[in-house]
């Protein structure tokens, strides 16, 4: 969809990634617990399973999304139940993990999702703080409320046990790489394709006869199964379920990632995950109030460079190509 | 089981749902009236609303009278919304990217928060009552507490104010014009960019008022902000976006429902509103008031 070229697509579009991109991101990965702490990168890989699914509903289809914490929520606590009062083995919870907040998309996206961009951020913002006040108090007899789901057995895959740092590193790790993969195919398929023809143009998309409904809901269905197992991974590597996990500003701290990455990029979600949890980390070294500081930063982004770091590292390129190929 | 409860106290929850939903009015209209005229929807709202509830706060510790610092807290949240409006959001509306105000917004709702923690400290500041205003009204066997009479008396001074400015004065006019076809009025000869940030400082002024009734009942906090932006988003959707009719009857709608759900059954009180408008989408879904074609 003429998406390979760089000027047509200004506009957050790029060419399709190499797959060399992809296996170098993944070495890198490889290696990123030589050079920060170990569940710094865990944090990192966590979030960016989480941005991956993200930045397919807000960078590929360009729909705004402010209650994604209730699908990582509800992976988190499903997951959680599981291994509490079930006992579920690893991938049993994080399946569970995965289900349920996909039905979850499904819900919302049914009752919400052909309103338009800003009525729809508006709504699920509203449920996920819905579900936010289930778990606080009427659900409390089930996910202990503020205190969050404590007394979550030691995860063990296959007999090797998650509670090593680095185990637990590489476990999810392996997944990050998956799902790096898939994204990447995802994103070349002709479904994939789609979303962004949908996203630069939805008149015409629908012109050319889909049903651009339908290409959101899906596209709200996938990210869901993303932010789940992002979710469900986050009980795997903390032991607990805080009640943090469902709160709007996890919902708020995933839009901030993606802006800050770079919307509609292969890589802004690790990238913007990975600068804010360094910053998150840094600044509150010296001072609780880091809210402040990130917040901030990010309307100055919102100012300056809506793109993001990769988005305008990508348009520098590109302009920068531009320039050469005239002279 | 209601049969047991005396008439006199569920009159007084349905009045406690009454002045509740009144405060909801003045902030869904303002966010209402913003969205309508900017087309930006606000997510700082409740910010504003927190804003105007330090201003008040500080306002009556300058000057120890209750209506100074309402009148105050308007005018300081006013200013601070016009300039808001005008460094920050101004140069947003030529990318022609309703979203990116919308996350403009967003910021300034995690940062001004932490910002008034670093100066006004971690714990609420308390607004005490007016003296000429606290006590109770009896009238036959029903209680009606005044402070909550008068924010019910207040918000109707409030909106048939408003409704007089937007129907008979010449900026009002003008505004309603620029609301429905801005490009028309901006080619009549009418600055409509001066326009906006106006509409802008009004919508939050009423922000700020919605704050400063509510000081004295919930307290200054810094984190209130996101409690009442998420009330006028459901509100909004409730009653319908960009409707100034729908904010009022979504308001009082939803402020009775979350009075009657937290008397009879307290956990659910603050789940209640989502789930009216989880109704309320799937029966009607461009709300009370709106519009077809606006959502």
């Amino acid at each position: 969809m003429g998406n390979q070229n760089g000027l047509l697509t200004c506009k957050g579009g790029e060419p399709a990634p190499r797959p060399t991109i992809v296996a170098g991101t993944v070495a890198f990965l490889l290696f990123l617990p030589l050079a920060i702490s170990v569940p710094l990168a865990t944090e990192i890989l966590i979030w960016t399973i989480f941005g991956l699914g993200f930045n397919i509903l807000l960078g590929y289809t360009g729909v705004l999304s402010f209650g994604h914490a209730a699908y990582f929520g509800l992976g988190a606590y499903a997951a959680g139940l599981a291994f509490r009062y079930w006992h579920a083995s690893v991938l049993t919870g994080i399946a569970l993990g995965i289900i349920g907040p996909m039905l979850l998309a499904c819900f919302i996206g049914a009752l919400a999702i052909r309103r338009r961009g800003v009525y729809f951020a508006m709504i699920s913002l509203a449920f996920g703080q819905m579900l936010y006040f289930m778990a606080l108090s009427p659900l409390k007899h089930i996910t202990r409320g503020e205190d969050g789901l404590t007394h979550i057995p030691v995860m063990t895959f296959f007999s090797i046990s998650l509670n090593k740092p680095l185990y637990l590193y590489y476990f999810i790790f392996v997944i990050t790489a998956v799902m790096l993969f898939l994204t990447w195919r995802f994103l070349q398929s002709p479904f994939g394709k789609l979303l962004q023809a949908f996203r630069e143009n939805e008149e015409r998309a629908k012109a050319c006869g889909y049903n651009t409904t339908l290409i959101k809901f899906f596209s709200l269905v996938v990210s869901a199964f993303y932010a789940g197992l992002a979710g469900a991974l986050n009980t795997v590597y903390l032991g607990y379920v805080p009640l943090t996990t469902l709160f709007w500003l996890t919902s708020g701290t995933m839009v901030m990632m993606t802006i800050l990455g770079g919307r509609g990029t292969f890589l802004g979600p690790l990238v913007g995950a990975g600068v804010f949890l360094f910053l998150q980390n840094t600044i509150s070294l010296f001072t609780p109030r880091w809210e402040l500081i990130v917040g901030s930063i990010f309307v100055v982004i919102i100012l300056l460079f809506p793109a993001g770091i990769m988005g305008t590292i990508q348009e520098k390129v590109a302009a920068f190509r531009m320039a050469r190929q005239k002279t | 089981m209601f049969a047991d409860i005396p008439w006199t106290v569920i009159v007084l929850q349905l009045f406690f749902g009454l002045a509740l939903g009144s405060i909801y009015v003045l902030l869904a209209s303002g966010m209402s009236i913003i969205f309508g005229l900017l087309g930006v929807v606000n997510f700082a709202h409740g910010t504003f609303a927190m804003l105007g509830a330090y201003a008040v706060f500080i306002a009556i510790s300058l000057s120890g009278n209750f209506f100074v610092g309402i009148v105050s807290a308007i005018i300081i949240v006013a200013v601070i919304g016009a300039v808001t409006e005008f460094f920050l959001l101004k140069p947003l509306y030529v990318k022609k990217d309703e979203l990116l105000p919308l996350l403009l917004t967003f910021g300034l709702s995690v940062a001004v928060p932490d910002f008034m923690k670093i100066v006004f400290g971690l714990i609420g500041k308390p607004v005490s009552y007016p003296e000429s205003l606290s006590g109770a009204m009896l009238v036959g066997p029903f209680i009606f507490p005044n402070y909550r009479l008068f924010i019910i008396i207040f918000t109707l001074a409030i909106l048939t104010f408003l409704w007089l400015f937007l129907k008979k004065s010449d900026l009002g006019m003008i505004i309603r014009a620029a609301t429905q076809e801005s490009e028309m009025v901006q080619m009549l000869g009418v600055n409509v960019s001066r326009i906006w940030t106006i509409g802008f400082s009004i919508g939050v002024g009423l922000a700020a008022l919605a704050g400063a009734v509510a000081a004295p009942m919930m307290s200054a906090t810094p984190d209130m902000g996101v409690e009442m932006t998420m009330v006028a988003f459901v509100v909004t959707v409730v009653g319908g976006l960009g409707s100034l009719g729908g904010a009022i009857v979504g308001g009082l709608f939803i402020g009775l429902v979350v009075a009657v759900a937290a008397f009879i059954a307290g956990e659910y009180a603050n789940v209640s509103m989502y789930f009216c408008m989880a109704v309320i989408l799937l029966v009607r879904p461009r709300g009370l008031f709106g519009e077809i074609g606006r959502e």
